[in-house]
């Protein structure tokens, strides 16, 4: 049975995920406290043409406030960084899909900053992309933004500063949270409870790759701001069926998440519904990608739902899934890293496309010394330098991600979604995403229908390789 | 350098494992095997009791076995092969090492080594010796640095009243490619720490050095070196050949 991902009314949510109600009445006493301070720079930006215009002093629906803080992950574990709202992940925004939300953001940091809605087909001024035009928020500014939100699902908000080689800044950093577009209609699905979970990675630093070049390892991570042992546990009931909304907000690194003795039905990828709803006992989330997947609480016990690999686990990631009348130590992963293909989600006999344009983009790398990290290319040149792709609205364009280096890639594509054509030669359809992990020396293509025109930003979401050139323009012709 | 079977100035330098240590350490559940392969091209005849450097080869095997990821344990097995003595084995050295675990986050690599080890009388008048070894370094870009201020201590020879040697090493390179890196190495014996040698009695080589970085599981180096003092082996051609062999499943 499909499930159309929307939230059940009286559906139970942990206090980590408050509900709707009780967001608006934080974010409101937010914005009240922000009204009581000193002046700021004063922004608007508004998109979509049903929205009416939100005047200097509206008062926004939610507001998000970016400022540095202390955070715990562990009693003994602090940490500083900058967040939304002084907390980690930011507040879950819960919005629905097509009717316009205002929301302010306020930036008390001494640097220009900037929010992306990731996975939202909403317009240029709002994407929070400078790459494509969004304006930055000065520092100690506000800004006050309108969108009609779009497509439902499960999206998210984030930073999209640059971060070079300050591991405190972009991703790096506790910019991001969750927004869950909940669908205008439809049925809102068979669940006991839903939770939202996040990873993360924490304290950056720069290390030797296998393959000679800098890379980006971390000290420690987390799943909603906690290390493994240090958060609440989920709390649930045997047979309760939980729907996890999981994310993957990893500055560079993919994650595979598991949950022994049980199994995941994944519904949904980057907020789209599947094809095929397979259910698997591992998941694999690169930087970004989102997946939504049905659980059924079948196995009593004290688990841990956490990083597959054992390594990162111990640096923090997981949490504890506790059921109603047990205790004792929680039982780990025991798997790795099983294959993993996004075919499993397709069509079971995939449809043939015929595409009006094919655009060939070719990834590689080019060696800075085994002190730097490399500089990253689409089709032989760097940002600011690539070539802007031109892409026509209405016409179905193939683009074929031509991964020659030795790194996996996870793609992302700002303000639209593309179907996974084919990977490794394989075809499949019926996946919709907005961000794809390109393996290393592997090709998948992708089609693109260009229906948002506006400039648009294409880079991998790895922060350090974004950060070293791998960017490019769509350009509507 | 872990001059495996130094003495101290005014001897022979145990010419048998040349190199400047980096910080890095071996990751756990890995082995590292290298063979150090150094002949002595134009050295010092035999004298005391003491076997000659020149025109010997001398090949040591290296094998070092990463325990976590801020500590290994090296073994070494010392041999020496020249005209009137044939192959000979010399001494073995084990030698601990503990780093400064790269998630500390400090600006530069740093970690600290012991090596003690017995080496025949027919190699080394101080048979039995001690060396504390911190090592700092730095990669930046396309340049790598790194420093090897060596103290040792002789527990059984003729020098074992000098007290403190100081036999300090250090590295500069730059790569060329990804696979190409060339560079200088300094190794030199001071003599006691607190009465330094005159320079004539010094130790001091300079080894014009390439590194191949074909593959994260090979490590090839080769060297020339030049000594201009008279206490040094005037000329010393060295390599390296490493290799990298993994057990069970790796920290990702």
């Amino acid at each position: 049975m499909k499930l159309t991902i929307q939230l059940r009314p009286e559906g139970g949510v942990r206090d980590s995920t408050a509900s709707r109600r009780a967001f608006l009445r934080n974010t409101s006493l937010v914005a009240g406290a922000l009204l009581a301070r000193g002046p700021f720079t004063w922004t608007q930006m508004m998109a979509g043409a049903a929205l009416s215009a939100a005047e200097p002093g509206a008062k926004p629906d939610t507001t998000l406030e970016i400022s540095e803080i202390e955070w715990e992950l562990a009693p003994k574990k602090k940490i500083r960084t900058t967040a939304y709202n002084g907390q980690i992940p930011g507040p879950l925004l819960r919005v629905t899909e097509g009717k316009p939300v205002s929301i302010e953001i306020v930036n008390r940091l001494d640097r220009e900053e900037i929010v992306h809605w990731h996975g939202q087909w909403i317009p240029v001024p709002v994407d929070g992309a400078m790459e494509e035009g969004s304006p930055m928020i000065p520092a100690g500014g506000r800004t006050l933004i309108q969108f009609s939100p779009r497509p439902a699902g499960l999206h998210w908000y984030h930073t999209h500063a640059m971060a070079h080689r300050d591991l405190t800044r972009g991703l790096y950093s506790g910019q991001f949270g969750v927004l869950h577009v909940d669908p205008a209609s439809g049925d809102p699905g068979q669940y006991d409870q839903e939770q939202f979970i996040v990873l993360h990675d924490w304290e950056p630093y720069y290390t030797a790759s296998n393959d000679g070049s800098m890379m980006v390892s971390y000290a420690c991570g987390s799943v909603n701001g906690r290390m493994l042992g240090h958060g609440e546990p989920i709390r649930v009931r045997e047979g309760e069926r939980v729907l996890m909304q999981i994310l993957n907000a990893s500055a560079t690194e993919v994650h595979w998440l598991a949950l022994p003795g049980h199994k995941f039905q994944v519904l949904a990828m980057d907020g789209a519904p599947v094809a095929t709803q397979a259910t698997v006992e591992t998941l694999r989330l690169g930087p970004a990608e989102r997946i939504t997947a049905l659980v059924t609480m079948n196995a009593p016990g004290v688990w841990v739902l956490g990083e597959a690999q054992k390594a990162f686990r111990d640096a923090g990631m997981g949490v504890v899934i506790e059921y109603a009348g047990r205790a004792g130590k929680p039982q780990e992963p025991g798997a790795e890293k099983p294959a993993w293909d996004y075919r499993m989600f397709g069509d079971a006999t995939p449809a043939a496309r015929t595409p009006d344009v094919t655009i060939p983009m070719v990834f590689t790398s080019r060696f800075k010394g085994h002190g730097a990290l490399d500089e990253w290319m689409i089709n032989g040149k760097s940002w600011p330098h690539t070539d802007p792709i031109v892409v026509r609205e209405g016409l179905r364009h193939r683009l074929v991600f031509d991964n020659r280096s030795t790194d996996d890639h996870p793609i992302h594509l700002h303000r639209h979604n593309f179907e996974l054509v084919s990977i490794r030669g394989a075809a499949t359809s019926g996946v919709h995403k907005d961000v794809v992990i390109v393996e290393a020396g592997t090709k998948v293509e992708a089609d693109l229908v260009a229906s948002n025109p506006g400039n648009t930003l294409f880079h991998c979401h790895q922060q350090d390789h974004m950060d070293m050139g791998f960017m490019a323009l769509f350009r509507y012709a | 350098m872990a001059c495996g079977v130094c003495a101290a100035a005014a001897h022979a330098q145990g010419n048998y494992e040349i190199q400047v240590y980096g910080a890095d350490t071996v990751a756990p559940r890995s082995t590292m095997v290298e063979l150090h392969s150094n002949f002595t091209a134009e050295g010092h005849p035999a004298m005391g009791g003491v076997a000659a450097t020149n025109h010997a080869e001398h090949e040591t095997v290296e094998i070092t076995q990463g325990i976590n990821d801020w500590s290994e344990v090296g073994f070494y097995i010392f041999t020496s092969e020249q005209s009137g003595l044939g192959v000979e084995w010399v001494g073995d050295h084990i030698r601990p090492r503990v780093r400064v675990p790269e998630k500390w986050r400090w600006p530069v690599g740093v970690s600290l080594s012991t090596e003690v080890g017995y080496q025949r009388a027919l190699f080394s008048p101080d048979t039995w010796t001690w060396e504390i070894r911190p090592i700092v370094d730095k990669t930046t870009g396309r340049w790598y640095f790194a420093v090897n201020p060596a103290l040792e201590r002789t527990w059984h020879g003729p020098d074992v009243n000098q007290g403190i040697g100081f036999s300090p090493a250090a590295k500069i390179s730059y790569d060329f490619t990804k696979q190409i890196t060339g560079g200088l190495e300094y190794y030199a014996d001071y003599g006691s720490i607190t009465n330094i040698a005159s320079l004539r009695d010094q130790q001091q080589q300079f080894f014009p050095a390439i590194d191949l970085n074909v593959s994260p599981k090979w490590e090839i180096n080769f060297g020339v070196g030049v000594g201009p003092t008279s206490a040094t082996d005037h000329w010393i051609v060295k390599g390296i050949v490493g290799r990298r062999f993994d057990w069970g499943k790796q920290k990702q």
